[in-house]
């Protein structure tokens, strides 16, 4: 969903990120990175969440299968951090459960669209001519179609699971990384070595593989970095609308909208904790990823 | 600039053939296939093999391609069973509320992301950019739907200022209800407005570092002068294209919005088409947003080029 990157891939300055990437090569970029306090302190609340949503609940035992209706929407007080929810879960322990599958589905939705895109990106910008051409009319006209349009419609045609959602969301994310990598691609492919391997009778995967993927893995890291962060916000969309994983299982988006129908009873413990574990979880992950994007020289307007 | 022109509306035109396939495509991916959608989760195959018959689906692909392209040229989006009314005249009812409450919010971004955004390229790594830039990288990584939550906990339970659910019925009494529409609204600038500051910002930051900025410097011309002479206008290129690529988020957001504000648009009526799989609803709405969406990333190329000389010498030599 994220409208920045659907509209920064169009610059004229596409050329000059391959000569930068290659500035920032061998470690470089790592100092740069992590002499950026905020990307680190981005980074470290990436790992809090893991941890939170993974390891928590070994120390914070939670029955997050069982409804028990006579402990519904309790306040929170001793014992219950954060309260009940409207069906009798700890809302505290929801959280980590709704945040396993949230993060799950959105690296996984984040790899898919990457390695979607990097593939399709690198082809069509290697190979040029009127199949680049072809490829990237095909970006154009998925691009026109709204994410959550799409998703709306696959989700009611394939039922709800994590890996589903992994497939689903992957399959409507992977353009924006295809027109960043095709970008590098066009202009890797003048280079000499490339050449050189072309002239030595290398064949066209292994040049992709070898030359154009390889080289344009700063780009790589960095879009991998917001998909990820759009992931979170576009299977929250979903889970919010109620077309996510069904219940016992939850994540964020589903707790948020279970919550909005309690904002009038004041019960703010429904919506607030999901609320801001998104915002946290996506600010960290953009955080990061303008850290790496500065880190590696890419340019200002990916981000 | 011909050439240019001609190009891009080549260009256009496979795009919107390539967005057809897809429809069509998607329809095929139902189980059952067309006739599933149309006839309903409870149809009989027997009925499904005479709906076949009837309507030509069970001629070849192409063929049945060519039909439904043709249909759809004419005006014939298909027929909503569960709505039992036809899907162009269903888009119709609905269209005028979602094109006014999309395009306000829309205009009122555009009016609060461009000042904000050259405010913080010019004061570029200055306090005042630090903090504006903190606040629209918060509100970005914010869902539309966290921002409706917060807007009515705060504004309309707490606050009781204004009335959490938005103006119902017609065109004429959505506007007849102006506080109805202001958290709506509110909603959709506010989120759009993180989009575009950041936008506006990296490219007024990238005009800035352009080589004619520094030759009018060295010219001796004034600060006003670059930034509202020559600045200005240059950076006034990505926004236009910004806005023409923007339509698939802003169809998004507002879809989010009229579900949480219960506001009878075209976001409602594809939700709700979504939970009832009324899926010639939902395909209908693709194709017309997709259209639309192709025809406005056209329209802000051919407005850039105008406006930008550069453009159209890229254009010229690719």
């Amino acid at each position: 969903m994220s409208l920045e990157n659907v509209a920064t891939v169009r610059g004229p300055e596409e050329d000059a990120l391959a000569a930068q990437a290659d500035a920032a090569a061998g470690g470089v970029w790592l100092r740069a990175f992590t002499r950026n306090r905020l990307a680190v302190a981005g980074l470290v609340v990436i790992v809090a969440l893991l941890l939170f949503s993974f390891a928590g609940p070994l120390f914070y035992h939670t029955d997050q299968i069982h409804t028990r209706l006579a402990l519904e929407t309790l306040p929170p007080g001793t014992g219950r951090p954060l309260g009940t929810d409207d069906v009798g879960y700890d809302e505290l322990g929801r959280l980590m459960t709704g945040g396993q599958t949230t993060l799950e589905v959105a690296f996984g939705a984040a790899a898919v669209a990457v390695v979607l895109g990097v593939l399709w990106g690198a082809t069509a910008g290697y190979v040029g001519g009127l199949l680049d051409g072809l490829m990237m009319r095909v970006v154009d006209a998925l691009l026109a179609i709204p994410a959550l349009l799409l998703l709306l419609f696959l989700a009611t045609v394939f039922r709800p699971s994590v890996l589903m959602l992994i497939i689903v969301v992957g399959v409507t994310a992977w353009l924006v990384p295809a027109r960043l990598i095709r970008a590098e691609a066009l202009s890797l492919r003048g280079r000499e070595y490339v050449l050189a391997a072309k002239t030595m009778g290398v064949r066209a995967p292994t040049i992709i593989f070898r030359h154009i993927i390889t080289n344009s893995i700063g780009t790589i890291l960095v879009n991998a970095t917001f998909q990820v962060a759009d992931a979170i916000l576009v299977v929250a969309a979903l889970s919010f609308l109620g077309l996510g994983i069904a219940p016992p299982a939850t994540n964020w988006g589903a707790m948020l909208s279970g919550g909005l129908n309690y904002t009038f009873s004041g019960f703010w413990w429904l919506t607030y904790p999901p609320g801001v574990a998104i915002v946290l979880t996506v600010l960290a992950f953009n955080v990061v990823g303008d850290g790496l994007r500065d880190a590696f020289g890419l340019d200002t307007r990916h981000g | 600039m011909t050439r240019f022109l001609l190009r891009r509306c080549l260009q256009a035109a496979v795009v919107l053939v390539l967005v057809s396939l897809i429809v069509f495509g998607l329809l095929h991916l139902l189980p059952g296939g067309p006739a599933r959608a149309i006839l309903g989760p409870h149809a009989t195959p027997t009925n499904i093999a005479a709906f076949d018959r009837q309507n030509g689906l069970d001629s070849p692909v192409p063929v049945q391609y060519w039909h439904w392209l043709t249909g759809v040229l004419s005006g014939n989006l298909g027929f909503s069973y569960g709505q039992n009314e036809p899907v162009a005249s269903l888009l119709a009812q609905r269209l005028p509320k979602t094109a006014f409450l999309a395009g306000v919010s829309v205009l009122l971004a555009v009016l609060i992301a461009v000042p904000v955004g050259f405010y913080q390229a010019v004061r570029r790594h200055r306090a005042g950019d630090y903090v504006v830039t903190t606040v629209t990288l918060v509100l970005y990584s914010t869902p539309a739907f966290w921002v409706a939550i917060l807007l009515i906990d705060v504004l309309a339970v707490r606050l009781r200022a204004v009335p959490a659910e938005a103006p119902q019925g017609s065109f004429s009494a959505v506007l007849g209800d102006p506080e109805g529409l202001i958290l709506p609204v509110l909603t959709i600038t506010l989120v759009t407005v993180a989009a575009f500051s950041r936008y506006v910002r990296s490219s007024v930051l990238d005009e800035l570092a352009q080589d004619y900025v520094r030759m009018a410097r060295s010219k001796g011309a004034g600060r006003g002068v670059i930034l509202f002479g020559h600045v200005l206008r240059n950076a006034a290129g990505p926004v236009v294209t910004l806005l023409g690529l923007s339509l698939p988020f802003i169809v998004s957001g507002t879809l989010i919005t009229e579900y949480v504000f219960n506001y009878p648009g075209i976001g409602l009526l594809t939700f709700n088409a979504a939970t009832s799989q009324d899926y010639p609803v939902m395909l209908g709405v693709v194709i017309v947003v997709g259209a639309a969406t192709v025809a406005g990333s056209l329209l802000a190329d051919i407005t850039h080029a105008i406006l930008d000389p550069r453009v159209r010498a890229a254009a010229g030599i690719a």
